[in-house]
């Protein structure tokens, strides 16, 4: 054994310290593996939720508008009978 | 990829009621993280992806178990990868050494491609006596470095204290100046 001492000087600390931040570094998993791993998992797509979410804030609105339209029909209905109707 | 925002303790609550929908969520945030610790790991893509794929089954599976007791979700997440990594190695019957040309290299983010594509030799020396280190090392340098993560994130992760993390740290890299003492990786005239 060349070196047994047990402290680190502040050089070595570095070097040590910048050649792991080069080697250890982030790496992007192939967009194969990921799309691989999510049908095994049989996860929906970032976008599919998104579209999905969108499509129920659609249904709301629909909903709504169908919703105010009978409203407005019936509101209309309701005072021609009372208009006319009566007679 | 689409970078949705969202309320991680919303989306964990619906989660561990069986919303997938949800929990795709959380694996679309965590997925680039918990590949990267696995594929460190075993230095080897084929089983990356397939202990990727096991710790996010297993979490789906024991979501409901999962309470926030001060430790994020994030951490739960590495400890089910590490105790799935861990039973990986205990399988094989004789440590893995995979050569190291074989290792494939995989983009960094941030850098160019056609950097990637050679890994330096330096580099490829660092990372064999990298995974010749005890696995907690390992687990220790992968979080700091790959994951930029604090001592205190590790502590949690590893069941440690923040000063008993930082002792780690610096025996691993003890070891490893030891280790690299008689090879091309000069640490003396940096």
């Amino acid at each position: 054994m060349t070196r047994t001492k047990t402290k680190l000087s502040d050089d070595q600390l570095n070097a040590l310290e910048a050649h792991l931040a080069g080697t250890l570094k982030p790496v992007t998993p192939p967009v194969d593996v990921v799309q691989r791993l999510r049908d095994r998992i049989r996860f929906p797509q970032t976008v599919e939720i998104a579209s999905r979410l969108r499509d129920w804030e659609r249904m709301f609105f629909v909903f709504g508008g169908v919703m105010s339209g009978m409203l407005v029909i019936i509101t209309v209905a309701r005072a021609l009978y009372y208009l006319v109707g009566r007679k | 990829m689409p970078d949705i925002e969202f309320n991680e303790e919303d989306v964990l609550t619906r989660a561990s009621q069986g919303d997938r929908d949800a929990f795709g969520l959380l694996y679309e945030r965590y997925i680039d993280r918990i590949f990267n610790y696995v594929y460190y790991r075993t230095g080897n893509l084929h089983d990356a992806e397939d202990l990727t794929a096991r710790v996010f089954q297993r979490a789906m599976n024991h979501i409901q178990n999962y309470t926030d007791r001060g430790v994020p979700f994030s951490a739960w997440l590495y400890r089910i990868a590490h105790n799935l990594v861990a039973n990986w190695h205990r399988d094989r019957s004789r440590r893995q050494e995979i050569p190291i040309n074989d290792v494939p290299v995989l983009p960094s983010k941030g850098d160019h491609p056609e950097k990637n594509l050679v890994r330096s030799q330096e580099q490829d020396v660092l990372l064999k006596f990298i995974r010749r280190l005890p696995g907690e090392r390992q687990n220790l340098l992968i979080l700091k470095f790959v994951e930029n993560m604090s001592n205190a994130e590790i502590g949690a992760i590893m069941g440690r204290s923040e000063g008993a993390v930082k002792s780690l740290y610096h025996r691993t890299l003890l070891a490893l100046r030891d280790q690299l003492g008689d090879q091309s990786i000069n640490l003396d005239n940096e």
